[in-house]
């Protein structure tokens, strides 16, 4: 009974937290991406444009609640909050400290792939639902694009299981923890796997260089085209939410969770690390353009999938032999 | 990196109930409002898939009845008229325009006037083709992603460049700075120092430029190959300027018969071979810098002189033109834009056509998507330049 | 919109809810839902995300907003390509007759609460195309336009302008105040593009004698060494091809090259035998069809008495290259007799052809595809006729 107030009272907290670090990543976002640009962003909107994300959820929440006629209204529904809910109950597995954790499950890492890749279940059924052939291709590409790279994703998270012994994401910390984060030794194991994880966590969360399932310059918006006011925020909210969650499960699997290295452990420095991930992933978003979907799909089989059972292989060895 | 071989040419009229019936064909009406069509454009890609197998494009969304419009109005209304058509470079517009009426008028222009036409529509070429480079790294990576850095990097020099016209003509486009027999301002004091300091920040930026499309491997893998026209089909469309230039043909109106000042200043075409969008960027990103090399040559050795002829007339609305037909084409950043003018001795013109490169440009999309991916289509529409102005007057 | 049974409506014309009464009795509500309200109004004034309507110039000067100088960003205006979720359509540019139907649809698909910018005459008179048939007179028209920018195109700090304005207007509209009023010079301060401009300082005394004077004394120009051309770039057969041979050509067929009156006037069956031949002459390219109509009465000399009503179609062929040259011809239909196509030459002539025949009505016999180009499918009429009133009643709106 306690486990269960435990994790329902941290539960409550980290979603709260991570809602909160999402709308301000978007101010930060935007900041960052018109500074790169020679902008300055949104100004005018409290002090530096801090409240810009709350205006604009203000005002998502006014606007009207269309259901285009032809479509399956059930499923067009749906889709927004099964999204947000994939989303953030990947959350509930990642260990932000010993102790801030929701619920540190035995086969961590396999729940969070498995909630992970049901995200794309709500992008394609909002492509299906929304009887539009942009957003319908949209969706097409979603699956193809999410299939695909959940097998580099799955055997990028195997290298630290496999080197920690273990799939609990709290013990793959704490043997980092002990001994070395993996990127750091074994660094020809850890350095590649955690690129792989990170490139193929951006194509799950459809960010550029991956996003074709939006494509805004093909598809207008792709899966989210006839959704309005807050079902469209709920999926931008989403992707947003898978971002941060996926880079706080990288900095668990990869960079050492809480480990300070020679410096205390804690909680700061897994949001750290989190936030420093995710700013990364921004300034790619802003710096390079858009594969096509055959280009996509030939990155991960041609060169991820082949590369990643590499290092899956060698990372037996490795822990046989050596380690 | 895909090769195409062009075996055969595409019928763009193809039936599509010959198609194999156990396919599910679907039609995407792409456009006439969509963020890649440049405007009003639209296209009925049928779909196989994401492939392309027919196209068939529609225009004159924007059909503005220009032609119509100048059958009404004396000569020298008409110039701010067709600003109006390629709103991207206003100024080689009126240049052609004008240059038409004085052939049949027989007038010279001024020296001065002509060394500063060159000199305008070079400096309109350098910002035509960054606005080009803007909204195709757009039409690649997305309105919220690098593609809209590169074309917010490719707007911020575009300005330096609207400013100097604006300290010219006082106007950011739609200038009316020419006319019948010359120019109607002159080049301000101090100008051709400021010319230099924003030409000095161009070239400065151009390896940016090239760094984030050239130079990037996703832009290579997105544009090599794709859309390739070739040479022979892109003249029979009449396709004409940096197209036709990426599609190996050495071919460029300012050399091969030179208008303005270009008998005096040599221009140097930049072609390329590939024929796919991949050398339409490099051709273009190569005319902005011969076209720095240009302006900088020619912005410090403007003759001096009158600005126009001074002809022919006191009051200009009643300009009339000897009866008689005149073809005048210029280079315009998209190619060969003619006018042609019929005059019956009236003091309006009884028929001007303009001849629009980006017409022809778009024509050839029938022949060169089919085969394409939606996303290709996209680039190769991008890689077209259209500009539904001038496209539909 | 009717009244629904359960509502009863004020005085003044205001819907009344049964329940407000009810509502109205519990303490601290009303001020409860007044902040509410501030709050909630302050969050749609600061986030109004535009669907640019971009049609024409004013779509480039849109973008230009959009971007580093401007940057309509500091207030919080991103675009969306998606009607769905935008709150503002910024109509930049001439809507046609052809193209408001969809304009119209767009508007609708976009949900409540919704406002429209027009912005430049085009898009609010419909500027000097105003009075011609393809061209819609304004957007109010058909779209409940809330701002007016105006300009030729507005520069991107007027559209800021105009966004303020809107902002304005949509706090006024909140708390049931009509807007009317001169535009708050205040807000100039603000709409000042957040770059500044080309410094002046450069612009001194010394420098612009120091100009003048250069440009006196300048008599010959740094000129760049003239460039051999890689003739293996061009084709052999784009090349070839000379003056004396056209001349050959046209001799040929029985016709003289005319003078600055028009090109030679070629027999209507012959004229694609001499596209051919031309073609392999090393005219490729196909420059341009311009097709015009004379009434009769009226010809090349200006007023020619006998002449009756016809067409005359020009063909412009040019060769590629140094020294490129233009090959002219001309053929003249009386009115409804077919030309024979040239698409099986030239396949440009295809586009070419179908606009001739839209806007002139010029038949050509032979065309895989004579469809209108230009206007919409089922439009009557061809507009470039000289006897084709330019202001003739088009569309409903008129």
């Amino acid at each position: 009974m306690s486990g269960f107030v435990h994790g329902l009272s941290y539960g409550a907290v980290i979603v709260t937290v991570l809602m909160t670090v999402t709308a301000f990543s978007l101010w930060f976002e935007r900041k960052l991406a018109a500074r790169m640009q020679s902008r300055l962003g949104p100004t005018l909107v409290g002090p530096a444009g801090i409240l810009q994300p709350i205006a604009d959820v203000l005002k998502l929440l006014q606007k009207e609640d269309i259901v285009p006629l032809k479509a399956d209204a059930v499923l067009f529904n749906l889709a927004p909050p099964v999204a947000v809910v994939c989303a953030i109950g990947v959350a509930a597995a990642v260990p932000f400290s010993p102790t801030v954790v929701a619920a540190d499950l035995d086969v961590g890492v396999l729940y969070v792939l498995a909630i992970g890749a049901v995200t794309v279940l709500p992008v394609f059924t909002a492509g299906w639902a929304s009887n539009n052939k942009l957003a319908l291709l949209g969706g097409m590409r979603a699956v193809a694009q999410s299939v695909s790279y959940e097998v580099p994703l799955v055997l990028a998270a195997l290298v630290p299981v496999i080197l920690a012994g273990s799939m609990r994401i709290g013990a793959i910390v704490q043997f980092q923890s002990d001994h070395h984060w993996f990127v750091a030794w074994p660094f020809f194991l850890g350095i590649p796997a955690f690129v792989i994880f990170v490139l193929a966590m951006l194509a799950e969360a459809n960010r550029i260089p991956f996003d074709i399932p939006e494509a805004e310059s093909e598809l207008v918006a792709g899966v989210t085209t006839e959704y309005t006011g807050m079902k469209f925020a709920l999926f931008y909210m989403a992707e947003y939410v898978h971002t941060l969650v996926a880079s706080a499960v990288a900095s668990a699997l990869f960079l050492g969770g809480w480990d300070g290295g020679p410096f205390r452990p804690g909680l700061h420095w897994m949001v750290l690390k989190t936030l420093f991930l995710f700013a990364g992933l921004y300034w790619i978003r802003w710096t390079l353009l858009r594969f096509r979907s055959d280009q996509l799909m030939r990155l991960c089989w041609r060169y991820l999938v082949p590369s990643s059972i590499a290092l899956v292989a060698t990372a037996g060895v490795w822990v046989v032999f050596v380690g | 990196m895909r090769t195409v071989q062009v075996t055969r040419r595409v019928d763009p009229h193809v039936n599509i109930d010959r198609y194999d019936p156990e396919a599910e064909l679907m039609l995407l009406h792409f456009g006439p409002q969509h963020p890649s069509t440049h405007g009003v454009f639209r296209m009925d890609l049928t779909l196989d898939g994401e492939i392309v197998v027919k196209a068939v494009p529609h225009v004159g969304f924007l059909h503005r009845a220009v032609e119509k419009l100048c059958e009404s109005l004396a000569y020298v209304q008409i110039t701010p008229i067709v600003d109006k058509n390629d709103y991207v470079a206003p100024m080689t517009n009126e240049q052609a325009l004008n240059m038409a009426f004085e052939k049949l008028l027989n007038l010279e222009v001024p020296r001065r006037a002509r060394w500063m036409r060159s000199l305008f529509a070079e400096l309109q070429r350098i910002a035509s083709h960054l606005l080009w480079l803007g909204t195709f790294a757009l039409d690649l990576g997305g309105a919220l992603g690098g593609g809209s850095t590169v074309f917010i990097y490719c707007f911020r020099e575009r300005e330096l460049i609207l400013d100097l016209f604006e300290e010219v003509t006082g106007a950011r486009f739609h200038y009316n700075t020419h006319t019948i027999g010359g120019n109607r301002h002159d080049l301000p004091a101090g100008w051709s120092a400021k010319v230099h300091s924003a030409l000095n920040v161009i070239a400065g930026r151009i390896h940016e430029y090239e760094e984030m499309t050239l130079h990037n491997k996703i832009f290579v893998a997105r544009t090599k190959g794709v859309g390739v026209l070739d040479a022979d089909l892109a003249l029979e469309l009449g396709v004409s300027g940096p197209i036709l230039r990426a599609s190996g043909v050495d071919h460029d109106l300012r050399r091969d018969a030179p208008f303005h000042a270009y008998d005096e200043v040599p221009v140097r075409p930049v072609t390329a071979t590939g024929g796919d969008c991949f050398a339409r960027a490099q051709v273009r990103l190569g005319e902005i810098r011969e076209s720095i090399r240009l302006v900088r040559a020619m912005v410090d050795n403007v003759p001096v002189g009158s600005i126009n002829s001074g002809k022919p007339i006191k009051v200009p609305v009643q300009t009339k033109i000897p009866p008689g037909q005149a073809y005048v084409a210029i280079e315009t950043p998209r190619g060969e834009l003619g006018t042609y003018l019929i005059s019956d001795g009236s003091q309006f013109p009884y028929r001007l056509k303009i001849r629009p490169p980006s017409l022809h440009a778009l024509s050839a999309l029938p022949y060169i998507l089919p085969g394409a991916t939606v996303s290709d289509a996209v680039a190769i529409l991008g890689s077209l330049d259209p500009i539904m102005g001038e496209v539909d007057r | 919109m009717g009244v629904k049974g359960h509502r009863t409506v004020d005085d003044t014309g205001n819907f009344e809810h049964p329940l407000y009464k009810v509502l109205f009795q519990i303490p601290g509500l009303t001020l409860a839902a007044t902040a509410l309200d501030h709050v909630l109004t302050w969050g749609m004034t600061n986030a109004l995300w535009t669907f640019p309507m971009a049609t024409s110039c004013c779509g480039i000067e849109f973008m230009a907003s959009a971007a580093s100088r401007v940057d309509i960003d500091r207030m919080g205006t991103i675009v969306r390509a998606s009607p769905r979720q935008a709150d503002v359509m910024v109509v930049a540019g001439t809507i046609t007759v052809k193209m408001a139907p969809r304009v119209k649809k767009l508007w609708d698909q976009m949900p409540e609460p919704k406002w429209c910018i027009a912005m430049g005459s085009c898009a609010i008179s419909g500027d000097f195309y105003r009075n011609l048939y393809s061209v819609v007179p304004g957007v109010d028209t058909f779209l409940p336009v809330d701002v007016y920018v105006p300009g030729c195109p507005p520069n991107p700090e007027a559209l800021m302008h105009g966004f303020l304005r809107l902002q304005e207007k949509v706090r006024a509209m909140r708390q049931g105040a009509k807007v009317v009023g001169d535009p708050n010079p205040e807000l100039l301060r603000v709409t000042k593009p957040s770059n500044p401009r080309l410094v002046d300082a450069d612009r001194t005394a010394a420098l612009d004698e120091a100009q003048v004077s250069s440009a006196e004394t300048a008599t010959d120009l740094e000129v760049a060494p003239p460039v051999s051309v890689p003739l293996e770039a061009v084709p052999a057969p784009f090349a070839a091809s000379n003056a004396t041979e056209l001349d050959g050509v046209l001799a040929d067929f029985g016709i003289l090259p005319a003078g600055k009156q028009g090109p030679p006037l070629v027999p209507v069956e012959r004229h694609l035998e001499l596209a051919r031949r031309l073609k392999g002459l090393g005219y490729r390219q196909l420059v341009s069809i311009v097709a015009t109509h004379w009434l009769a009465g009226k010809g090349r000399g200006g007023n020619e008495a006998g002449e009756v009503e016809h067409h005359e179609v020009v063909y412009l062929l040019r060769t590629v290259g140094p020294g490129t040259r233009v090959a002219t011809w001309a053929v003249r239909p009386l009115a409804g007799q077919p030309v024979p196509s040239l698409s099986e030459v030239y396949a440009g002539a295809d586009w070419q052809e179908r606009e001739q025949f839209d806007l002139l009505g010029v038949v050509f016999s032979g065309h895989p595809d004579l469809r209108r180009l230009m206007m919409a499918e089922n439009y009557t009429g061809h507009p470039l006729r000289r006897d084709f009133a330019a202001d003739t009643a088009a569309a409903p709106w008129r």
